[in-house]
């Protein structure tokens, strides 16, 4: 049986102050008919039980859209909207269902800033790192370094920057929509020395929607879901290099290979949370040299990644799960692509684990 | 944030002392004590305790504020490379973080990580400092 992705619906990523985890998710399907003609929901949200003092956070959103539909909620850090659409996927191709929504929902601004990076750190090992003074810039600030040490140039990373904001500035429902230069990286706020704030995901309230169901849509607006994997890398502490990010070179070879692809043909969306990431899968993947020309990428991370689009950390993976379908129906931001293959990629913490999707138009 | 005592009770023997876990099934050493080697997933593991001892492979000073952050930053992180060959990350004090530098020896130290202000629970653990 085959699995398909017959809709869905973004709502802009920003700083959402007047919006709660249920109005949020409320704004996102208001307006998505097909949202709502289904025997399943997913909702897949990160933070809840920390940022807004919620468990069961699935069951109350569906109490309050007054709906009576099954739901269950995933969280798996970082990859939880991706984790969400592999489980959607899985419903309907073993005939459980026929139509399920992955809803994915998230509120990073409930509290100052400083409180949403402790809530993000925790994505790490509480008590073997956070405790221990780690976060997620730090790993990524050295991840940095090891590659600069390898003969990646610093350009390198705030080139992923600029593409990205440029990639940005046309989506509709991205956070940071403008154009950034290399003059306007200069004397920007260092997050871990050499990683500063431009090498960093923006941090935003979101609501992704997108609808897998066991049949095609009639008008060729649907893609199928033909593939998915996921690898679990070893602990940051624990590798020879924290920027072997393994698990994702893994997860997406495999994919590609499989199927017989190019990443530099295809439409992909990869998790860039911190700009060394990219450059590290691309360069595990010999797609990089230490020149690191994405030029050569027709369709990569058109919606302007993590790192422009915005991180709504549960919702994440269902944005990109929509921005791909979109490229390969009817267009995103008035990009459209002849690519028949798109790949979604999705990790936590520092490559803990990875998720690849491959959708087929 | 809320401190539990029995959580890091049971995970003092990690945070007190540095404890590698050595795999005879693959052969690798892994920081901490753990009951199955990570790599090869083998449960045929023993271990030895480090004497804390080691060289600043990698740092990074991190400004990054967070919730138990703010009254210490910069802070440095980085990679120490024990004697015994096993990495482990974690925070380097007791010294001006411009003076950080790589190849510099270091040694396991017992310092405050967190705590319940201002009459809770403090949760003491291992950093680094220079010998």
């Amino acid at each position: 049986m085959g699995v398909h992705i017959v809709g869905g619906s973004v709502i802009k990523i920003d700083r959402h102050f007047e919006l709660g985890y249920r109005d949020l998710a409320y704004r996102v399907i208001r307006d998505c008919s097909e949202c709502l003609d289904v025997d399943y929901v997913v909702i897949s949200s990160t933070l809840p039980e920390l940022s807004a003092h919620q468990v069961d956070l699935g069951t109350h959103i569906i109490q309050w859209i007054g709906r009576r539909v099954p739901v269950v909620r995933v969280e798996s850090g970082e990859s939880s909207g991706l984790a969400a659409v592999e489980l959607a996927a899985s419903l309907v191709e073993s005939g459980r269902v026929e139509k399920a929504l992955v809803l994915g929902v998230e509120k990073v601004t409930e509290y100052p800033t400083y409180t949403a990076n402790y809530l993000y750190t925790l994505t790490l090992d509480y008590e073997y790192e956070v405790l221990r003074g780690v976060t997620p810039p730090a790993y990524a600030s050295l991840a940095m370094k090891e590659l600069i040490k390898s003969g990646v140039r610093r350009e390198c990373f705030s080139n992923w920057a600029i593409k990205m904001h440029e990639n940005a500035a046309v989506v509709p429902h991205a956070m940071l929509k403008f154009k950034i230069s290399h003059d306007s990286l200069k004397d920007t706020q260092i997050l871990a020395d050499p990683l500063t704030l431009y090498d960093s995901f923006a941090f935003g309230d979101g609501a992704a929607a997108v609808v897998v169901s066991s049949t095609p849509n009639r008008s060729n607006s649907s893609v199928e879901i033909v593939y998915s994997n996921t690898e679990v890398g070893l602990p940051a502490y624990a590798r020879e290099k924290i920027s072997d990010l393994t698990a994702s070179a893994k997860a997406l070879k495999e994919s590609l290979e499989r199927f017989g692809l190019d990443l530099r043909k295809v439409v992909v969306e990869l998790h860039d949370s911190y700009t060394p990431y990219p450059i590290a899968i691309l360069r595990a993947l010999r797609y990089l040299d230490s020149e690191c020309d994405l030029s050569n990428f027709e369709c990569l991370n058109l919606s302007g990644g993590l790192k422009a689009r915005g991180h709504p950390i549960g919702a994440t993976g269902v944005y990109q799960v929509y921005e791909v379908f979109k490229l390969l129906t009817s267009g995103l931001g008035g990009k459209t692509t002849s690519s028949e293959y798109g790949i979604v990629h999705s990790m936590s913490g520092p490559d803990n684990l990875s998720r690849v999707l491959v959708l087929k138009r | 944030m809320k401190l539990s005592a029995p959580q890091f009770w049971r995970v003092k023997e990690n945070q007190y002392k540095l404890v590698i876990t050595i795999c005879k099934n693959c052969g690798r050493k892994t920081v901490f004590k753990r009951p199955i080697c990570p790599h090869c997933g083998s449960d045929g593991v023993e271990y030895i305790e480090s004497a804390g001892i080691g060289v600043v492979e990698e740092f990074t000073k991190v400004y990054y504020k967070r919730d138990s952050s703010e009254d210490r930053l910069p802070e440095v992180v980085g990679v120490v490379k024990l004697r015994e060959g096993v990495r482990v990350v974690g925070e380097i004090v007791g010294i001006r973080s411009d003076e950080v530098r790589e190849g510099m020896e270091v040694e396991a130290v017992l310092r405050k990580y967190v705590s319940d202000e201002p009459y809770g629970i403090i949760y003491y653990g291992l950093k680094f400092k220079p010998v």
